[in-house]
Order: C-alpha cells, then sequence, then structure tokens
C-alpha cells in the first residue's frame, strides 16, 4: 500500500526547494535589470507556500519505516511532474510563455533535461528567466543522476538493478549504499565538473551568465542556450572542444567518474559500458566525418571539428548545435537518428534506450548466433564480468519493447495532429530519448513553437516518461497499483 | 627422523608409502577408521585414530619429538587448524599443509609467516595445471621441468632418426650450438640410463635429457628435426578444480579453449566465470558430440575429470578422431606405464604434483627443487651451495664427489658456467646436479658440508 499522506508530506520539502531555487536567477535579474525579478518573486512565493503547505498539512502522517517500491515510484513521478508544472511559474508570469501548455512544455524540457524549446528568439528574453531555464536543466541532470544511481537500481526498473551490482564491482570500491551519502558524492562530482567547464568557457570569451548557462545544458545533457544559434552562435573550435568533452563526461556513469576522483582513472577504461559508449561516439564520428567531407565541408578538419561535437551532442542527448546538421547527407542523417535512439551511459545525465541496454540485447543476439553453431554450448549473457540473469534480460528487453511501443504510438498521435513524417518521426523520437533537437519543422535551427497545442502536451509526456525510465511512470497508471 | 601425517586420504596415503620407503618413522592421524585401516594393511607405519585438528590427538602422537608434520586432509580448515596446535605444541617443528582454496593461498604470505609459520604449501590441484602449462610451453617435448624460478629447464625428449643430431659425438656438439647452451644431463637407451661422456654418440630413439635456457628452446628443438605447428586449439575435458582454473589460465594465455563439462549446473557456473572459453555441455565419451564439435581438429586434448578411465577413454577418442595431442590426469601409480603404452602423450596426477612439491622439501641441505627421472633411476638436484658445504671453494676435480653425480651447470647471478674441472664453486652460487639414485644419500651429504 502506499501511504498518501506521508507522499505528499516529502513532495511538500521538494516543492519548497524547487521554489528556493528561483531565488538563484535574482542575482543575473539585478544585475542586468531586466525586470525578471517580479515573476521569479511571485513565483517562488507560490511555490515555496504551496510547498509548505503541504509538507506541514501532512505532517501528522506516520513517517515510520522506509519507503516501498511502490512508493519509491510514485514519489520520482510526482515530483518530477510538480517539478515540471511549478517551474513553469516564471515563464508565464514574465509574459516569455502566455500559453500554459508552452509553459509546461518548457518546463519539462529543462527538468528532464530534453533541451525542446518553444521560445522562438531566445536571445530577447530576460537574463533571469534564461538562468531559471538553464538552471532547470543542471537540477534536473542532478535529479537524474541520483535517481539512475540510487532510487531506479532499488526499484529494479529496466534491468537497472544489473547496474546496481556493476559499478562496484571487483575493481573499484563501492560508492556509498545509501542514498544520502550518494547523493552527496555525486553533488561533489557534478560541482566540480561544473566549475570547471564554466570556468574553461569563461576562458573562452563567455560572459559569466552564457558561460553558466552552457555549462548546465552541457553537463546535464539538456542543450538550452542563450543564443539562437546554439553553440554555433560562438564559432570557436576551443569552445566546440570543451563543450565536447564536457557532453560526453555527461553522458558517462557519474559512479565511475567518482571512482576517477578518488585516484582510480583505470575506472573508466575497465567499464564494459563506457567502453562501448566511447567507442560508438568515435566509430560514428569517423563515419560521418567522411561522409560529410567534401559534401556538406569542403575540409577534413572541419568536417571532423562538426562531426565530433554533433555526435557528441546527439548521442549524449545533449542537442547542442554548432551548425545545421540538416544539410548532411542522408547516412549522417541516419546515423543521427541511431544516436537519439541508443543514447548514453546508464548513471549519467543522457537519456534514451542507453548503451547497457543495447549492449545486452547485441550481446543476447550474438549468443543465439552461436548458440546454433554449437547447440551444446553453455552461454551466459555477461555485461563485462557480471553475468546477466535471464529475468533480468527479459526487463531489458521488455523495456525497449515499451520504449519503441510508446514512441510508436506517440508517433501516431502526433501525425494526428498534421504534422509532416520527418518531423513526426524524429520530434518523438528527440523528445522520449530527451535529446532536444530532431529534424524537419524541429530541426536545430527551429525549435518547436511550431507544434499543434495537443503535439506539445503528447512531446511533453514522451519527454517525462523517456526521463523516468517509462515503467516508473506507466505504473502509476495501472488501476492494481493502487489495491492494497 | 620422525613424520606425522595429518590425513589419511590419497594424498596422506602416497606420502606415507613413499616416506616409508625412505625408512622415516611415520604417524598417520585420520578421524576414519577405516582409511587407517588401509594404511595400516600396507604399510609400514604407526595409526592414530582421531581428529588431527584436536591439540590432544597431535600431542598424543608425539608432536614433540616429531620434525615434520604434513597436514594433507581434504580440507583447508583442519590443515590449517593442525598447523596452528602443531605450532602452538612444538614451535620448532617444519609444517606441511595441502591448502586447496585458491583464496586462502592468496594469503600467503599469512599462511607462511606469523602464527602460522607454514614452511610449504601445497596445492596439487595448482600443481597440476602448472604441469599442464608447462607441457604446453614445448608440446612436442615429452618431458619438461623447470629450474632456477623458470629460466632454466630441463627437458627430456626421443631422438628421432631423421634429426640432424642423429649419429653425433657429444664432443661434437659445439659444431652444431654454442657450448653452453645446450647441456646434455642423461640418455635412456633400451631403458637403461646412461650418464654420457664427450666419447658417447646420440643416436636415433635415444631419450635425451638435456638442459637449456627457456629462450634457446626453439632453436635447441629444431636441431631435434621437423617441428610440429604450435598449439591454438585446445579441448579442456572436466570442469573441476583442475579444469576450471586450466581454462582460465589458457584462454589468459589467448588459446583458443573448448571445455566439456557433464554437470549442467557446473557448466553454468564456470561458463559464468570464463570469459572466452567456450564451455560444452555433454560427455567427452560421445562420440557423435565430439564429432558435432570437431574435436579431430584440436592440436591438444587435456582430459582432467576425476574419473581416470574416462580420460584416458576420452583421449583414446579424441585422438582417434584426429586430435594432435593428448593429456589425461590418471591418479594410480600402476596405470602410468600402462597409459603410455597405449598412446596417450603426457600424464598428470595431483599425487605425484604434490609429491614432487614436497620431494626437494624433504631433501636435506639447500635444496631448492628436485625432479626425478626415470622413476626413481636418477634425480636432478637444484641446490643452493652453502659457505660450509663440502662442494666449496676447491677446483671441481680435487672434490670428493660421486663418480655417478655431475655436476650440469652453476647459476651465478645472471651467468650460467659450463663446469669444468678446475671450476671452483662459490657460496651463494646455484648448481644443478644430476645423481643415480643410489648416490643420492652422499650427493646430500656433500651439500650439507661434512668435510
Amino acid at each position: 500500500m502506499i501511504r498518501w499522506s506521508f507522499m505528499f508530506h516529502i513532495l511538500g520539502s521538494l516543492v519548497v526547494c524547487i521554489g528556493l531555487c528561483m531565488l538563484f536567477p535574482l542575482g543575473f535579474s539585478f544585475y542586468y535589470g531586466d525586470g525578471s525579478a517580479g515573476p521569479l518573486l511571485i513565483s517562488a512565493a507560490i511555490t515555496v507556500s504551496l510547498g509548505l503547505f503541504l509538507y506541514l498539512f501532512f505532517r501528522g502522517s506516520k513517517v515510520k519505516g522506509a519507503i516501498s517500491h511502490r512508493e519509491g515510484m510514485a514519489i520520482t513521478t510526482m515530483g518530477w511532474l510538480a517539478a515540471c508544472i511549478f517551474g513553469g511559474l516564471p515563464f508565464y508570469f514574465s509574459g516569455v510563455l502566455p500559453h500554459v501548455v508552452d509553459c509546461i512544455f518548457e518546463t519539462t524540457s529543462g527538468f528532464t533535461t530534453t533541451g525542446a524549446s518553444v521560445i522562438q528568439n531566445v536571445e530577447i528574453v530576460a537574463p533571469g528567466i534564461l538562468f531559471w531555464r538553464s538552471l532547470t536543466h543542471w537540477l534536473g541532470g542532478l535529479g537524474i543522476v541520483v535517481l539512475g544511481l540510487a532510487i531506479l537500481p532499488f526499484l529494479g526498473v529496466g534491468g537497472m538493478q544489473l547496474y546496481k551490482a556493476e559499478v562496484p564491482g571487483p575493481v573499484v570500491d563501492k560508492l556509498k549504499p545509501r542514498l544520502k551519502d550518494t547523493a552527496m558524492i555525486l553533488w561533489k562530482v557534478y560541482v566540480a565538473f561544473t566549475v570547471v567547464e564554466t570556468i574553461l568557457l569563461l576562458l573562452g570569451g563567455m560572459n559569466l551568465l552564457d558561460a553558466l548557462c552552457h555549462t548546465f545544458g552541457t553537463l546535464a545533457t539538456g542543450g538550452f542556450s542563450t543564443k539562437n544559434a546554439s553553440i554555433g552562435y560562438y564559432n570557436s573550435v576551443y569552445i566546440d572542444v570543451v563543450v565536447t568533452i564536457f557532453m560526453l563526461l555527461g553522458g558517462i556513469n557519474f559512479a565511475l567518474h567518482f571512482q576517477a576522483f578518488r585516484g582510480k582513472p583505470l575506472a573508466l577504461w575497465r567499464d564494459a559500458e563506457c567502453r562501448f559508449f566511447l567507442g560508438f561516439w568515435l566509430l560514428l564520428t569517423l563515419v560521418v566525418t567522411f561522409n560529410c567531407f567534401g559534401k556538406t565541408y569542403d575540409s577534413l578538419g572541419k568536417s571532423l571539428q562538426y562531426a565530433a561535437f554533433t555526435v557528441a551532442s546527439i548521442t549524449t542527448t545533449t542537442g547542442f548545435a554548432t551548425g545545421n546538421f540538416e544539410l548532411w547527407p542522408p547516412l549522417s542523417l541516419c546515423l543521427l537518428l541511431l544516436c537519439m535512439f541508443v543514447g548514453a551511459s546508464v548513471g549519467s545525465t543522457g537519456g534514451a534506450v542507453k548503451c547497457m541496454r543495447i549492449m545486452v540485447v547485441l550481446k543476447h543476439g550474438y549468443r543465439e548466433i552461436i548458440r546454433l553453431i554449437h547447440p551444446r554450448a553453455v552461454l551466459r549473457l555477461k555485461l563485462g564480468d557480471q553475468v546477466v540473469l535471464p529475468e533480468i534480460f527479459a526487463s531489458i528487453a521488455g523495456f525497449i519493447f515499451l520504449y519503441l511501443g510508446l514512441a510508436a504510438v506517440s508517433m501516431f498521435l502526433v501525425a494526428a495532429t498534421g504534422v509532416d513524417l520527418v518531423t513526426t518521426i524524429t520530434s518523438v523520437m528527440a523528445c522520449i530519448g530527451n535529446v532536444g533537437p530532431g529534424l524537419g519543422e524541429v530541426g536545430p535551427m527551429d525549435n518547436y513553437a511550431g507544434m499543434p497545442v495537443f503535439a506539445k502536451w503528447i512531446l511533453s509526456l514522451d519527454m517525462l516518461l523517456g526521463r523516468l525510465e517509462i515503467y516508473t511512470v506507466i505504473i502509476l497508471l495501472l488501476p492494481r497499483f493502487y489495491k492494497k | 627422523m620422525k613424520i606425522i601425517i595429518v590425513g589419511a586420504g590419497e594424498v596422506g596415503y602416497h606420502f606415507a608409502e613413499w616416506l616409508a620407503q625412505e625408512q622415516k618413522e611415520v604417524v598417520v592421524i585420520d578421524i576414519d577408521p577405516g582409511a587407517l585401516q588401509r594404511v595400516s594393511n600396507h604399510l609400514d607405519v604407526q595409526i592414530m585414530t582421531g581428529s588431527g585438528a584436536n591439540p590432544r590427538v597431535l600431542e598424543e602422537s608425539g608432536l614433540k619429538s616429531a620434525d615434520i608434520i604434513l597436514a594433507v586432509t581434504d580440507k583447508d580448515e583442519v590443515n590449517l587448524i593442525a598447523c596452528f596446535f602443531a605450532n602452538v605444541i612444538a614451535p620448532h617443528i617444519q609444517k606441511v599443509a595441502l591448502i586447496r582454496n585458491p583464496d586462502y593461498v592468496f594469503y600467503r604470505e599469512a599462511l607462511t609467516r606469523d602464527i602460522l609459520n607454514i614452511g610449504l604449501v601445497i596445492n596439487p590441484e595448482m600443481e597440476v595445471v602448472n604441469s599442464i602449462l608447462r607441457i604446453m610451453s614445448a608440446p612436442e617435448v615429452e618431458e619438461v621441468n623447470e629450474f632456477v624460478g623458470g629460466r632454466i629447464k630441463m627437458l627430456g625428449k626421443h631422438l628421432p632418426e631423421d634429426s640432424p643430431l642423429n649419429g653425433l659425438k657429444l664432443m661434437q656438439l659445439p659444431d652444431k650450438i654454442e657450448r653452453n647452451r645446450m647441456i646434455i644431463a642423461a640418455l635412456v637407451r633400451d631403458e637403461a640410463l646412461i650418464i654420457p661422456k664427450g666419447r658417447d654418440t646420440l643416436r636415433g630413439g635415444d631419450f635425451v635429457y638435456f638442459v637449456c635456457q627457456s629462450r634457446d628452446i626453439e632453436e635447441i628443438l629444431r636441431l631435434f628435426g621437423k617441428r610440429i605447428n604450435l598449439l591454438k586449439n585446445i579441448l579442456v575435458v572436466g570442469g573441476g578444480n583442475i579444469g576450471f582454473p586450466l581454462a582460465k589460465e589458457l584462454e589468459a594465455r589467448r588459446f583458443n579453449v573448448k571445455l566439456i563439462e557433464k554437470d549442467p549446473q557446473r557448466c553454468q557456473m564456470i561458463s559464468a566465470k570464463l570469459k572466452r572459453t567456450l564451455v560444452l555441455q555433454g560427455l567427452a565419451t560421445d562420440q557423435k558430440f565430439l564429432e558435432e564439435e570437431n574435436i579431430g581438429h584440436m592440436d591438444m586434448v587435456v582430459a582432467v575429470t576425476w574419473d581416470e578411465e574416462m580420460n584416458i577413454l576420452s583421449c583414446l577418442l579424441a585422438k582417434q578422431l584426429g586430435a594432435k595431442k593428448t593429456i589425461a590426469r590418471v591418479n594410480k601409480v600402476p596405470y602410468i606405464p600402462l597409459v603410455k603404452a597405449i598412446g596417450i602423450d603426457h600424464i598428470v596426477s595431483p599425487r605425484l604434483s604434490a609429491i614432487n612439491t614436497l620431494f626437494p622439501y624433504m631433501r636435506r641441505g639447500k635444496v631448492i627443487s628436485s625432479v626425478s627421472i626415470r622413476g626413481k633411476a636418477a634425480e636432478v638436484l637444484e641446490a643452493e651451495a652453502l659457505a660450509k658445504s663440502a662442494i666449496v671453494g676447491k677446483p671441481l676435480k680435487e672434490l670428493q664427489f660421486p663418480k655417478e653425480a655431475l655436476f650440469l651447470c652453476i647459476f651465478r647471478g645472471d651467468e650460467v658456467i659450463i663446469p669444468a674441472g678446475d671450476t671452483v664453486i662459490e657460496p651463494g652460487d646455484r648448481v644443478l646436479i644430476l645423481s643415480t639414485g643410489a648416490v643420492i644419500p652422499l650427493v646430500e651429504r656433500a651439500l650439507i658440508g661434512k668435510r
């Protein structure tokens, strides 16, 4: 059973935190005198008071005992939902986005670190609001890492329990077993990366606001920019390289980063998933480089620069752009679609299906082929040194099936609103995979503002489902979940 | 010399047999009267019923007046506790323990120092794995032994008729290869052991024992004639406590390994822990199955299940299908000559391996390792020359050393010296001595140094 009052009590404290976070952008509001202070303060006041109300009203509930599986899923989904709703208030009150659906879409995109935007011209938006918009990425990214490393393995969603055992492994010492400690460790890693990247971007010539916003977008593998042309605005090799590196770092399991910080940089290399992820990036970068060379770009260096950045951006599900990759040859575009599907590592801020699951399914396929050649062979499905038990494999296969099924249904619904085929397919893939830009109407140089209202609702839901590993959200829709 | 053996199992029985033959005073302790009965029926040793882990039993067995305790039960823990109490009751005693669990062996330091102070840890299964790996390092050589930490090898091989060495006098050998790179230690001709002199001739069909440095093996084997291809595909039969670690070592050395194990659950376990080995579930005596898996194309088949008859059968079957070389694990010593006669190339035995490990430990003087040749016909000893030893400080020709024993080579630091009449051994040198079985006690005495 679920202790609802207890759930609301926790939710209340979360909402208060979100409200308090709205005060951070005030510094930029006052510095630039952009008039965003008022809307931010109003939003913060509403959010904090509603949160306090929830917190205090349900305080009397018994808070003894551990959180159960069901409660874990309920609180995860409710928390993200609340963040997506309350986080939209500053956009609404500042008048940047007058429609409720746009506010929800933009905030969901932020907290799920998707980076799909409905703001037509970000360069005229008040800096305070822009900072809040990027801050939602940063908060969402931190949330998702803690979720991925501490909560989902515990809930056993989509084969994540495998990874719980995988990370500590034989070579690296254990991540602290308790959620609170895990969160604290990851917080330190996350902050350290943030500080380093911000400094590097400042050195690259950005001002503090832009440096921070882009750092938030990079590490959370979000993709909100303060420029209409995204990173392409700076047209700087240095910035491209810095952002590429940090996008990749954001796409790697943070537990491995923690090991590296503890003086075991080899942990990154020893991890099978990390090797697969980096290998995948490298391979696709090379293919795209040579595919685009002579067609879209006339020098090999330029081709490599754009290919490395864009493949990293899409496969880590960040969604920054340095150029209009819609002009690329068809093969490269197909590979980008593949990136949208594969995504980054488990335990990173990246989204989509994730390398670990792709690897397990590929290995399973390979195993079946070997079994045909050697009918008496005893073959165990393994990831690194870890055996993937049949029930975990079933959970992973189920996840991929659900992912594709959900994508298909969403595509039908979006197509029903009259959007063209390429836009439909890529917008759904980009949203469910938390990537951001797609192709066609939602390409890197366009945005989601022109999408029909119904499609925006569907895509918002897709972002949330994709972010919370589908199972967590979808389970709340089953009546059985609420039975005692 | 009085020796206490804890455990009358396979290893314990064999140690008791060997030591009793050497006229030592042996006491065997075991908790199982049946096993003890078997020992006392066949061997001239004292027996005692009780647990080897019980300090009172140990004390009553006369531990205080004993020189060595061998703790060789099937249980590592019992062996450890026996050594622990032996250490308490009689601190001077030398302790040898059989430890099978690799996790204990990993903490060898803790076992051999401090509280336990065990002199020698024997892991028969690992010894077998090592001897199989040694065989594989030179697959066409019939016998391989190592000295000086693996830098020096002594190989035993039949000389083929078409070899360039056939008909060569030993003194002419330097025409073919530099003098200090290949040292011929002994020949076996018509089942008789010969310690050859310069005028003796090598003949096709001789079984030649020679000593060389590991890096020269390739070149020397070329002198013997045609080489067979290097090993690539290996079949291991049996995934037990030899087959499994063996497969692990082999896959780490980049061999293509297939492993056949009959127990489905054991298959699951080892398949989870091995990386590249293909684990097959089935019986290695099932001909259809072997054909299906193309066993005829194996370069080597290693059968190491518990069941020795099964090992022999599967080796023969594989050989018939076309497998090039076979190794079988055989426990019963009387089987060994038979098995070689029916065409199995190499035999391994945990029992013999355990004894070979214990062998040098029991020899007196600073003997580091020793290897027996042709049963007990001769022995090669690797020893450190002590300052007080009789072999030190005089030219070799002036030593009073038995004629049936021969200095094969001397290691001084990194240098290998081929002894001549005027060579002088210095304290700290390591010497490799070949001796016939009869004069071993004399050699031992010379090493300890009663001048």
